[in-house]
């Protein structure tokens, strides 16, 4: 026995605002993949942390893992590229801990610009134990006499 | 490469304790249930496996035994799966036909693609992740993948000094966790777990909102994420903001779908995922405690183990670290008394809004356009009234902060405000998609006839 076929439509109001929804998304979609793809080449790593694995790599095989190291810079504290170079190299010397000032046994010397490290160190008590280049300087804290 | 198979192995254990210990993937539609299942088996599943590292990987000392106990509850959920599958025995339930479903699965399809394609691009370009990735959190999870005695450096004082040692761990242990087990410091790890987060709140707002709201407005609502411009920014800068907004999404998802224990498991997990996760999971209890009291029970019991690990981490393990809230204490009444905080807080709220567009595309034109064509549901009121004074006082919780932070005020705005935002916007989206009319409701059915009928009739 032949039966009515039921046929579904929606309102025109409803297709239309579901279609414009869908055009909107995908062009939404389209619109981040190039902003975001634009943005990631023109600020590929901004903060150098690939370099710093390669100037650290001296003091990463010559300290032991638990070492809590000091830590001093020609940086000027609290500025942005000093706060840069202080975690990057927490992040790469992890789980060795760094800890600003020149009070432990063994301190990192983080450097920009090229400087008589030896002098450097020694206003602070500490005496040049390796100079690994790239601006990293391990001291050695003076014994007091 | 092995260590990316623990990210896998997680999500793993995640679906299969999820599928056997609750109904999801018996929602209807079957594929709805199915989404439901993956994005809360992968974010529990990620959540489950980092607090067992931490508890016995770092807490006990033993990353060894932290793994055993993790494959022998796989092993067992897998086992418990198998004997508890769910057969194929029930009939499709009769429904109206969805408005242009192929068409919005394909752009969700397209918008996915194209969300995976600037991620790969992020992570070639920048393999490390943004500032707090190698700052906070993937530091951190340095710290916990080290040897034992080694891992209590990641809550530090001397470590806090520098950077937040005293934020919650759940997106650096399970780092650390695959890390560790994978013997590699593998940058692949935290560039896919924030990934597979992504990917996971797509699938729960989907499936969740074709269960209660019917297809057309459950892919639809995953279209309108996955096209969003300050989500996919999130994704791989390897922060914990996106994992966050998953775990907001599926607490009150699963507060809607009637499953207080996932919910509460959901808001706990945000909790130990960052410290605005704290907030959400007070606002998130006391939102069912006034909305859905007889779930109450059932709420706290699925948040209490997850949420007392997060206390006594607070107030046992990282007590020595001072938080944002402490530190803005002294002086806080002078602030809070400055106008000037208000209006500079009001407007970078405002700017950042507007910010989250990119070119001419802001994610809210669709809601609008969808609030337009379809109106609201008055019978969802409900469900729409619990979801947005949550995340109202969340983002009032937000505002306040800002105004009391010891934080120079515009340099705090300009830092974290935009990714604030994005933690609660897949939850925004979903509260509007679940208070839409459901498009299948205004469906005209007429009768055609069929030929032979019709002869008849004219005879």
């Amino acid at each position: 026995m032949a039966r009515d076929r039921e046929q579904v439509r929606y309102p025109a109001r409803i297709v239309a605002g579901i279609v414009a929804a869908i055009v909107l998304c995908v062009w939404g979609a389209f619109q981040s993949y190039g902003s975001e793809t634009e943005y990631q080449r023109q600020s590929a790593d901004p903060y150098q942390i690939a370099a710093q694995f390669v100037r650290l790599a001296p003091v990463l095989a010559a300290i032991p893992e638990n070492t809590v190291l000091g830590y001093v810079t020609d940086v000027e504290p609290a500025s942005t590229t000093d706060s840069a170079l202080l975690l990057s190299a927490q992040y790469v010397l992890a789980p060795r801990l760094l800890t600003r000032g020149g009070k432990h046994d063994w301190v990192l010397g983080n450097f920009t610009r090229p400087a008589d490290f030896v002098a450097f160190g020694k206003s602070r008590g500490l005496r040049l134990q390796q100079d690994c280049g790239n601006g990293v300087v391990l001291y050695r804290r003076e014994q007091q006499p | 490469m092995i260590a990316l198979l623990w990210v896998l192995e997680a999500v793993l254990l995640g679906c299969l304790l999820v599928y056997r210990w609750t109904d999801l993937a018996r929602c209807e539609p079957a594929w709805a249930g199915w989404l439901l299942l993956f994005g809360a088996g992968a974010a529990g599943g990620i959540g489950l496996t980092s607090c067992l590292f931490f508890v016995f990987g770092v807490l006990l000392g033993s990353h060894t035994a932290a793994l055993v106990v993790e494959l022998l509850l796989l092993a067992w959920s897998a086992y418990e799966a198998y004997r508890h599958r769910a057969r194929a025995d029930k009939a499709a339930s009769e429904t109206q036909p969805p408005v242009a479903v192929l068409w919005i699965a394909g752009g969700l399809v397209l918008a996915l693609g194209l969300a995976t394609a600037a991620s790969s691009t992020a992570w070639e370009f920048n393999p490390q992740g943004n500032w707090d990735a190698w700052a906070i959190w993937n530091l951190r999870a340095k710290f916990l993948a080290s040897p034992a005695d080694l891992a209590p450096r990641a809550w530090s004082p001397a470590l806090g000094a520098i950077t937040h040692a005293e934020y919650p761990l759940l997106v650096s242990g399970f780092v650390a966790r695959a890390w560790s087990a994978g013997n590699s410091l593998s940058a692949a790890v935290p560039q896919s777990t924030s990934y597979v987060f992504f990917v996971a709140l797509l699938a729960l707002v989907a499936g969740g909102v074709t269960v209660l709201r019917g297809r057309t407005l459950g892919l639809l609502a995953a279209l309108a994420l996955a096209a969003a411009p300050p989500l996919l920014r999130e994704v791989p800068t390897q922060y914990a903001d996106v994992p966050l907004a998953a775990y907001i999404a599926a607490a009150l998802l699963f507060s809607l779908l009637d499953r207080p224990v996932l919910a509460g498991i959901s808001a706990a997990f945000a909790a130990w995922t960052k410290d605005e996760g704290f907030l959400f999971l007070i606002l998130f209890v006391a939102g069912i405690a006034v909305f859905r009291r007889r779930s109450i029970l059932a709420a706290l019991a699925g948040a209490a183990p997850v949420g007392l690990l997060g206390v006594a981490f607070k107030f046992l393990l990282a007590r020595g670290n001072d938080s944002q809230v402490t530190t803005s204490l002294p002086g806080a009444g002078h602030r809070i008394v400055d106008a000037g905080r208000y209006a500079t807080t009001l407007a970078a709220f405002g700017r950042e809004f507007i910010g989250m567009a990119s070119g001419w595309y802001h994610p809210i034109l669709p809601l609008i356009v969808l609030a337009v064509a379809l109106h609201f549901d008055r019978e969802r009121r409900r469900d729409a009234t619990f979801c947005g004074t949550i995340l109202g006082f969340q983002l009032l919780g937000y505002f306040g902060i800002y105004i009391v932070t010891f934080h120079d005020l515009v340099w705090q705005l300009q830092t974290s405000l935009s990714r604030l935002l994005v933690q609660v916007w897949p939850a925004l989206v979903l509260a509007a998609f679940v208070s839409f009319r459901a498009p299948e409701a205004a469906a005209i059915l007429t009768r055609v006839p069929q030929p032979k009928a019709r002869r008849k009739a004219r005879a």
